[in-house]
């Protein structure tokens, strides 16, 4: 009797905790989870592992440019359904004019290599018509291309892109650059060879894409060539206000010792260009450094925001305000919480955190669900859709974050959307007594929004595109019918 | 209910033996010369290592060796690249955010994972030593310092480091690899 009363206990006791372990396992053909957002329409993009997405009102269409990471130990390069061929990632161009049926319409190789060593990462776009000195009929695309420099595509036939140039070679890597389009001012994430870190800038006029011009490279004291003792953390990428306004924000680190730089544009452009300790301190303004355990990979300025708290205020009615999400890189929590700061830099000189956003781990028990949890990235379109109203957070097996920032003093969040994951998901692993022990779980990698208010997540386990766009509640913050 | 005994009693010796093997796995390297000391350093974004002194007059000159592991913190595919990644990520800045290497790097082994190991000068007194050694996207940062002639102290951190515990520890360090 004593020893049935045993096998039963140990089998339910069993059988609860694969229950609760599988509870949040997602699983293909399980629906997407969803509040306040709708999958409009999506696409694979070849099964590629994707990273930054720019969507572009080309014309009378809207063109969607996604780099994309290199790709995995079982597919290093995935065939091309359009070529027929193997091609190591690059860059996926799909014509998303209409969101619920987007049509993928050519795929630029990049970089041979897998994961972060392939691929070409990063996409950003420029009208000709915009550029000071560039082709009135051009759409140039610039991107990086792993170690083997940046380049720049003429695209204003999509289907069919056009080499222009190539900037830079035999560098250490490239990764999240910004470019100016009013001015051709490009400040590219590189590591020059002669540099002691991975990442710096290198800033170029890029006003004339097809005649590059060097303006000088920038980085942190210590990391430029001859320095010695310590190395400050690497680059992850900038964002300038042009030259209206006058600022570049950098943010440093991916997950840990992370900071923001806060840095006058003119004086960076036009100083003293030798990178001497000194030179490199000249046009910096302040220094917020985060905490150890959170690092910056996305710095989004938002100057002059009304904060509705302070109406009434005497001072202080409007703030400069810059939100900062950190990189989750580990598997399975397995590094300190990385997501979503505020800080007020008004001040300039003293900026301040003033608040935070994470996912509710409980919420999905997503430390469990396999691959990476916690933020990554943010939209960085400025458009008035959303521009100071609504953020949208790519947070990894989370999905995609929609946050009311309107008072940044109190974010709020109004509305999610994790894809389902698919045959083409790719597994994430932990090493466990030697052994790799994987999962399967949507790694929703980067989001960006475009003028019409839809949102493009993308994903970094090869789950492809995916389109939304903002239901009840949520449509109601940013202000859509 | 007394059958349940023997069941019992397994998981009892089971968890025993469970416990035995982490108690080995997290127990000090053995060695005449060298002892565990407490980690010297202020909490910075990685957890804390593990820190052993040896004296003078057992290793030649005094030394502190500093380990721990840094995961997912190297590039998954070319490892511990070049010196300025040795400079970057082995953990001397720890010991003095002023140093000044001595010449370029070598390749080294350790624990069975390759890297590069650096000498440095700190104040014209001091040396330090600065290892990186990688598995997959994981790195083993060890940094040592010592009075006196570099090779001294680089001979005397590698030869520990050659010790079966010290690697022991280092492998389960790096996720059980």
């Amino acid at each position: 009797m004593g020893g049935r009363v045993t096998a039963v206990c140990c089998t339910v006791v069993v059988v609860l905790l694969a229950h609760a372990a599988s509870a949040q396992q997602p699983k293909i053909g399980d629906p997407p989870e969803a509040s306040n957002m709708r999958l409009v329409g999506s696409n694979d993009l070849q099964a590629r592992s994707a990273y930054q997405p720019t969507i572009h009102h080309q014309g009378n269409r809207w063109i969607a440019y996604i780099g994309h990471h290199g790709g995995t130990d079982d597919i290093p390069d995935p065939v091309n359904p359009m070529t027929g061929k193997a091609e190591p990632n690059g860059t996926s161009i799909v014509d998303v004019t209409d969101p619920a049926h987007p049509r993928y319409l050519r795929h630029i190789p990049g970089q041979e290599g897998k994961y972060e060593s392939g691929g070409a990462q990063m996409v950003r776009i420029c009208d000709g018509k915009d550029l000071p000195k560039g082709d009135r009929n051009a759409v140039y695309m610039l991107r990086a291309v792993g170690t083997e420099g940046h380049e720049i595509w003429n695209v204003a036939d999509p289907a069919n892109p056009v080499l222009v140039t190539h900037i830079g070679e035999g560098l250490k890597d490239t990764h999240k650059s910004f470019w100016e389009c009013g001015t051709g001012i490009a400040y590219l994430v590189s590591g020059a060879p002669d540099w002691r870190t991975r990442r710096m800038t290198q800033i170029y006029d890029l006003s004339d894409p097809a005649h590059p011009v060097k303006i000088r490279d920038f980085g942190l004291p210590g990391q430029e060539p001859g320095a010695t003792g310590a190395v400050p953390t690497e680059l992850h990428g900038p964002i300038s206000t042009g030259p209206q306004g006058n600022r570049v924000y950098f943010g440093y680190g991916t997950d840990k010792g992370g900071f923001l730089q806060i840095v006058d544009r003119d004086k960076l452009l036009n100083g003293p260009r030798e990178p001497t300790p000194d030179n490199l301190k000249y046009p910096e303004i302040a220094r917020m450094p985060l905490s150890a355990l959170n690092g910056a990979h996305t710095v989004f300025p938002m100057p002059g925001m009304p904060i509705a708290e302070f109406a009434h205020d005497k001072d202080g009615k409007t703030r400069d305000i810059v939100m900062i999400v950190d990189e989750a890189i580990q598997n399975e929590c397995g590094e300190a919480r990385q997501m979503v700061w505020f800080a007020d830099v008004t001040t300039e000189a003293r900026p301040m955190l003033i608040s935070s956003y994470t996912v509710p781990e409980a919420s999905g028990r997503f430390c469990e669900r396999g691959g990476r949890f916690g933020s990554h990235s943010s939209n960085e379109s400025m458009a008035p859709v959303y521009y100071k109203k609504m953020a949208f957070i790519a947070f990894f097996n989370a999905g995609v974050r929609a946050l009311d920032i309107r008072d940044p003093y109190h974010p709020r969040e109004v509305g999610y959307f994790i894809p389902s994951i698919t045959a083409a998901t790719d597994k994430r692993c932990v090493t466990i007594d030697g052994r790799d022990r994987c999962k399967v779980a949507i790694q929703t990698n980067n989001v960006e929004t475009d003028d019409r208010g839809y949102i493009y997540a993308v994903d970094r386990a090869n789950t492809g595109l995916h389109i939304l766009e903002l239901t009840g509640a949520a449509r109601a913050v940013a202000g859509l019918p | 209910m007394m059958r349940a005994w023997p069941v019992i009693a397994t998981m009892l010796l089971a968890l025993g033996g469970l416990s035995a093997v982490a108690g080995y796995e997290m127990a000090p390297p053995r060695g005449a010369q060298w002892h565990e000391i407490a980690w010297p350093f202020p909490r910075d974004g990685w957890p804390a290592g593990r820190a052993f002194r040896c004296g003078a007059a057992e290793c030649g000159t005094d030394v502190e060796v500093y380990a721990r592991p840094k995961l997912g913190f190297c590039n998954c595919d070319s490892g511990v690249a070049d010196d300025d990644e040795v400079d970057r990520v082995a953990d001397v800045d720890m010991i003095s955010p002023r140093f000044v290497a001595l010449r370029a790097g070598e390749v080294v082994e350790v624990a069975d994972m390759h890297g590069r190991i650096r000498a440095y000068d700190l104040d014209g007194k001091r040396t330090a030593i600065g290892i990186a050694v990688s598995h997959r996207c994981d790195l083993m940062a060890v940094a040592a310092r010592g009075g006196g002639d570099a090779a001294r102290v680089q001979q005397a951190t590698l030869k520990f480091l050659e010790g079966r515990e010290i690697r022991t520890w280092m492998a389960a360090a790096m996720e059980g690899r």
